[in-house]
């Protein structure tokens, strides 16, 4: 008989917590490319979970081209920010090359149209990866990351996870002045206010458009090592459920916001790492650990009924 | 000169439209609405001949053997499916994304009520007997998953939807003491097949191969076009044409959204669990890992790719993404693809020569016995890409509907969606 959830110790509080947080953090970077192209085009870019898994891959032969499990020292911080800036780019041109293939020549169809060609492509890239490259096998990032917690009280927060989280924060607060502070930023903000009278304004509406799929691939490049280093295997099809629950994120946080972004993508990873926990309280209930995806999509539909427009959006809009 | 004949031979073909049209319609048949459309731009000696051609090829499909009949079966099945999510997505315009839902309720209404390995009741009841129940299990699903996703519009629904087709195949995984989990349920029940046997119609007691499969989907997708063309044509089709086009006007001049809305998600559901209910006894044996998201994207693909609300394009849609991935398996193509051998000849010396100077290591190609295994492995990566090229290439689909293609045409800016922006 476990004890019951509410008297556990405050060890399993904090670690329940700092799991959500490490998971959080890479639904919100995630989460930030599907916000940001949802706000530009209107558009659920199917494929930005493949960006993902491609940005880890990407991370992973850098960091084997580099040494993989011999690296040790300074060289290990070198290889990761390597591999972090090489994943970034990586999927910043994967992203450029599906919205020049796949939604530009869209971009006045109907509606359905480029959700088809962003699922056909999300499909394309999944398989390529792994029926094509590596025969259904999966890969495992080197175990290189400096093991060790730091201890606070009853918090208890390995290394990994602080980098995860911290360096998380660091590029989310980077997107951010990006897109309110420069010149581009306010570009692809014109943008998504109006496509139309952006143009009319002189700025150079394609340009804004494949920047905003940049910024996007660059965070979920970023996330895809962030996971390796984390989860270790890495396969084709891994980009499909965080992709899903990203999206989930950004809707929570209110679609088109960056802070609702990130935000709703705390608030799952937390939700989930408590959720399921607080669920198998009730008598009679076990859920087993695929669950937590339930948990994921009912969060989902009860926000959408009851605050259509995202938890923390206060302007009253019928987007839903 | 010239023009005269023309307004006149235009003036003719109108007056004999109306006729036609008039005519038709006291008739009132699903192929009315054809005749007007692609069918009626068809030259008239063409139709009968066409006609001829379409049936004789559903009759002649069984000469097949049988990989290339389970083929036509999944394509009829997939046209079935296609024909029923276009209720919801092409009529009512809401967008579904968990369909597969509906044809797993069908496949587990007939496992669980039939097959002697489930564990939930002891009772096994005919095929034909659980059909009905099948489809109406299916209705009540469509509905219950209806009611909280009434308010919700275009993305939010796809992705509400989304995990809704996730949840119930966690469900049936896990719901061990109903479904066996993930080892599933197998000896489904055959449909009987006596009363055409007594008529001395078959030699069959009970349907039990591809080809008496590919005859039962087959009648069934003639019967599920009927009833969808026919309720396209009535006062709920208009309805729900009236809500894909804008809810709120819709509601406005008087149609009960909510009940319509219900009634889209219900029909859809019962035609998939009718699929579904096909399905369960032409596998035999059903897993929940069957009822993929990857169902649910095919037939949303192949609606769409053929072109919303029109039956041909669904057809299309199927052979074309359905039959093309499983023709890649086939020896046929295996076969076919040996046959260029000498391919491999002419391209390895050029990469021989490439290698001895450049010391690159660029690999040889494999002996052309392994192409078909190879091109077989890599469908998925050809069926992604088939996705996107038809959408670049024709994004209103292969075969618009007449009245959409209308609409196609691209609405002014003002018209789309706006965004709040990003904040």
């Amino acid at each position: 008989m476990q004890p019951l959830f509410l008297f556990r110790s405050a060890e399993f509080y904090s670690d329940q917590f700092v799991n959500g947080l490490t998971t959080g953090s890479i639904y919100a970077l995630i989460a930030l490319g599907y916000t940001m192209v949802y706000g530009v085009l209107q558009l659920i870019n199917f494929a930005h979970g493949e960006v993902f898994m491609l940005g880890a891959f990407a991370g992973y032969g850098v960091l084997m081209g580099m040494g993989g499990d011999d690296l040790s020292g300074g060289a290990v911080a070198l290889a990761i920010v390597v591999a972090l800036i090489a994943a970034a780019i990586a999927s910043a041109a994967v992203a450029t090359g599906l919205e020049r293939i796949a939604y530009r020549p869209l971009r006045r169809a109907p509606r359905l149209a480029p959700l088809i060609s962003a699922i056909g492509a999300s499909i394309f890239l999944s398989h390529l990866v792994d029926d094509y490259f590596l025969n259904g096998e999966q890969r495992f990032y080197p175990t290189i990351f400096p093991t060790g917690k730091v201890e606070l009280g009853p918090v208890s927060v390995s290394y990994l996870q602080l980098f995860l989280i911290g360096a998380s924060l660091a590029m989310m607060a980077l997107l951010y002045w990006l897109v309110q502070r420069t010149r581009h930023g306010r570009a692809i903000r014109a943008v998504a206010e109006s496509r139309d009278n952006a143009a009319l304004m002189g700025i150079d509406v394609d340009r804004a458009i494949v920047l905003t799929f940049v910024l996007g691939a660059a965070m979920a490049g970023f996330a895809g090592v962030l996971y390796g280093l984390f989860f270790s295997a890495i396969r084709g099809s891994m980009g499909f459920i965080p992709g899903v629950k990203a999206f989930t994120a950004a809707v929570l946080g209110g679609i088109g916001s960056i802070p609702g972004a990130v935000i709703g993508g705390y608030f799952l990873g937390l939700t989930e790492s408590f959720g399921r926990e607080l669920l198998n309280e009730i008598p009679f209930v076990n859920l087993p650990n695929e669950w937590k995806d339930v948990v994921a999509f009912a969060l989902l539909v009860l926000v959408l009924i009851f605050r259509p427009t995202g938890i923390f959006r206060q302007k009253e809009g019928k987007r839903a | 000169m010239h023009d005269l004949a023309v307004g006149a031979r235009a003036r003719l073909a109108l007056s004999w439209t109306r006729v036609r049209r008039t005519a038709w319609n006291q008739v009132a048949l699903p192929w009315g609405r054809l005749r007007r459309s692609t069918w009626g731009r068809l030259p008239p000696w063409v139709r009968p001949f066409l006609w001829f051609v379409l049936s004789l090829g559903v009759l002649v499909v069984p000469a097949f053997d049988d990989t290339w009949m389970r083929m036509f079966f999944l394509v009829a099945l997939y046209a079935t499916l296609g024909m029923g999510l276009n209720v919801v997505v092409g009529l009512a315009g809401l967008l579904d994304l968990g369909y597969v839902a509906f044809f797993a309720t069908g496949a587990y209404t007939v496992g669980i009520l039939g097959s002697p390995e489930s564990p939930a009741i002891d009772v096994q009841l005919a095929w034909w007997l659980i059909l009905p129940l099948a489809i109406g299990v299916g209705a009540i699903v469509g509905v219950l998953l209806g009611l909280p996703v009434l308010p919700l519009r275009g993305d939010y629904l796809a992705i509400v939807t989304l995990g809704f087709g996730e949840i119930i195949r966690i469900l049936l995984l896990n719901m061990t003491d109903k479904t066996n989990g993930s080892s599933g349920l197998f000896n489904m029940p055959r449909p009987s097949v006596e009363y055409l046997h007594d008529l001395g119609l078959t030699n069959r007691h009970v349907v039990d191969d591809v080809r008496a499969f590919y005859i039962l989907i087959v009648v069934a997708a003639f019967v599920v076009w009927f009833v969808t063309a026919r309720l396209r044509d009535s006062r709920v089709g208009r309805a729900w044409e009236a809500i894909r086009e804008d809810e709120d006007v819709a509601e406005g001049m008087g149609i009960n959204t909510t009940k319509y809305k219900l009634m889209a998600f219900s029909l859809g559901a019962s035609i998939g669990a009718l699929g579904g209910a096909i399905y369960a006894p032409f596998i035999d044996t059903i897993v929940p890992s069957t009822f993929s998201l990857l169902v649910s994207i095919n037939v949303l693909a192949l609606v769409i790719i053929g072109g919303m609300g029109s039956t041909q394009g669904v057809v299309a849609g199927a052979l074309i993404l359905i039959g093309v991935p499983e023709l890649l398996q086939f020896q046929e193509t295996k076969d076919f693809l040996e046959s260029f051998g000498w391919l491999r000849t002419v391209l390895n010396a050029p990469i021989d020569l490439v290698n001895r100077v450049t010391h690159l290591g660029i690999e040889n190609l494999p002996p052309s016995e392994e192409w078909g295994d190879r091109l077989a492995s890599y469908r998925f990566i050809v069926f992604g890409a088939l996705l996107v090229l038809v959408m670049v290439l024709r994004p209103s689909g292969l075969f618009p509907s007449r009245r959409r293609q209308l609409e196609f045409e691209a609405p002014p800016e003002a018209e789309r969606p706006q965004s709040e922006g990003i904040t």
